[in-house]
């Protein structure tokens, strides 16, 4: 009986994961596939989708902005997420309830109503949309993500290391610098990866407060809108394969043990 | 005294941890909300914006059909896909809290990579496979089971609907797999010992112990569906108008902001108070019996 019902579920498990990968596999099919029609049946490998995306400029340029971008916001994103993680984690006060739901907020409002209110925001107080203006806004839908994964490291960390820090005297900052950090130090890491994949894929807010500079995923989202392309496909799964390697780099950092 | 002294300092740690955030979420976040909010009480003459607060845009919202009923399609599709979700993320969040070992981590991180690599290219990924020329009809036309392509694959409510569940099933599966993981094996082995059956042990011991993940991943794909705007414009075709796509109109070709802001404020009370209801349901059911202990 037992058994019967865990073969169900693994065939079912199957399936699902069938469902959630074979979309990416069909679009990486047709990114090798010869013909300029994403369809069956297939003509021919090739490559030449790949080498007409590395020599597009208008592509370069817009990953320049996109690094522009990104770089910036992990930096933001997991200072503050580092500190935020650290108050949820490590301390009581009656209004933690509020500190969370405070963070979280923004991840909450839907992206476009959270835009439009930039929109306004910057109207009002006169300043031009440009980089700063994107920092602020991605920074702040990429917060929640990042206090997250750092607190689940700092969740699993024995807390009797750090009492006895404080038992031998050291000062907070010492019992931080020495305890504290190096046992966190994977988390913030793998935080930080999160942050720049986050950041890399964001469109809707990054639309409205981007202004002139336009980051990757904005010119690309142009593009599809009104056409579809081999091309467009091997983008697409470049940045899927960049992206699952920074995903798998920054779970088993985040899952490690640390080793004094 | 020593013991107050080191109390203080750590209030202070605290504070100086907690400011930056407070601060960030404020000035950033809640004073655009703010400043959003007071824009639903101008007016517009011509092409520039009249601040004298009125009503006026909100008697307008509430007594169109037209905008009523875009909300409330926003809500229902928020319901279906949240339900949708969770009957598809179940079984899975079963599987891999208790019937997995070695594998669980790699089972998770699989189902982080399409959340992290974002909406767009997820849903340029569905177009591909769902259009009339595309993957799955020309497929299908090949192998010769259908004449001609199914126009309803895509740019219909259809498609809309499978990359809603597709791109939210992560957030229903996360809190769930969470709660059945904290279950203790012991409970259902007690059951089984008691002569349970295994449909008996789920209805009676799992389904109700998971309770408060399903209800926070429901919630969870509730909120982002209603709120999403991407999947409908680039999936639903003409089917693709909702009260979000309705909203960025007002903000851009139409020149209307402040019945844009009051109609981004209807959507987000009404989001609001589905939730609170939910919320509050949930607490007097018997289901919230663990959570109405936990605060005693």
């Amino acid at each position: 009986m037992k058994n019967r019902g865990g073969s169900i579920l693994q065939g079912y498990a199957f399936a699902f994961y069938g469902f959630v990968y074979l979309p990416i596999l069909l679009m990486g099919l047709f990114s090798l596939n010869s013909s300029n029609l994403i369809a069956f049946p297939l003509t021919g490998f090739t490559f030449n989708w790949y080498v007409q995306i590395f020599n597009d400029g208008r592509i370069f340029k817009g990953l320049l902005t996109t690094m522009a971008v990104a770089i910036p916001v992990t930096l933001i994103t997991t200072v503050l997420g580092s500190m935020a993680a650290l108050v949820l984690t490590r301390y009581q006060f009656r209004l933690k309830p509020l500190f969370a739901a405070l963070l979280v907020l923004p991840f909450f409002v839907p992206k476009l109503i959270f835009a439009i209110a930039q929109v306004t925001f910057l109207n009002d107080i006169g300043m031009d949309k440009g980089l700063i203006t994107v920092w602020i806004s991605q920074s702040l839908i990429i917060l929640p993500f990042v206090t997250i994964i750092i607190a689940s490291v700092l969740y699993k960390i024995d807390k009797s290391l750090e009492e006895a820090a404080e038992d031998l005297g050291a000062r907070p900052w010492q019992k931080f610098r020495r305890i504290t950090l190096p046992l966190m130090k994977n988390g913030i890491l793998a935080a930080a990866f999160i942050s720049f994949v986050l950041s890399n894929a964001e469109y809707t807010v990054s639309f409205f407060t981007s202004g002139r500079v336009q980051p990757l995923s904005v010119l690309v989202a142009s593009d599809f809108r009104f056409h579809l392309s081999p091309s467009l496909n091997a983008l697409a799964m470049l940045i899927v394969l960049f992206n699952i390697c920074i995903i798998i780099a920054s779970e088993w950092l985040r899952r490690r043990k640390v080793h004094q | 005294m020593k013991l107050t002294g080191i109390e203080a300092k750590r209030r202070r740690t605290a504070l100086v941890l907690t400011a930056p955030n407070v601060l960030f979420v404020l000035a950033f976040c809640v004073l655009p909300l703010g400043v959003l909010f007071s824009y639903s009480f101008f007016q517009v003459d011509f092409v520039s914006i009249l601040r004298e607060p009125t009503f006026d845009n909100y008697n307008r919202i509430i007594h169109s059909e037209t905008y009523r009923g875009l909300i409330l399609k926003a809500l229902i599709y928020g319901l279906g896909v949240a339900v949708l979700c969770g009957v598809i993320a179940y079984p899975l969040a079963l599987f891999i809290a208790k019937r997995v070992n070695i594998y669980k981590s790699a089972l998770l991180t699989l189902l982080l990579i399409p959340l992290y690599t974002g909406d767009l290219i997820r849903i340029f990924a569905w177009r591909v496979v769902l259009g009339a020329e595309g993957v799955l009809n020309s497929l299908l036309m090949w192998l010769g089971l259908i004449d001609e392509p199914i126009w309803f694959l895509l740019f219909s409510p259809f498609a809309t609907t499978v990359v809603l569940t597709y791109n939210y099933l992560p957030f229903m599966l996360f809190p769930l797999w969470a709660a059945i993981e904290a279950l203790d094996d012991s409970y259902m082995e007690a059951a089984m010992d008691l002569g349970s059956r295994d449909l008996g042990v789920f209805f009676r011991i799992i389904l109700p112990l998971s309770g408060p993940g399903l209800v926070a991943g429901f919630l969870m794909v509730f909120v982002l569906v209603v709120g999403d705007y991407l999947t409908p414009q680039l999936m639903g075709g003409s089917s693709g108008v909702t009260v979000t796509s309705a909203i960025h109109d007002m903000f851009g070709a139409a020149f209307d902001w402040p019945t844009g802001s009051a109609l981004a404020w209807l959507l987000l009370s009404s989001m609001a108070l589905f939730v609170a209801c939910v919320v509050y349901g949930f607490y007097r059911s018997p289901w919230g019996r663990g959570i109405r202990k936990q605060d005693k």
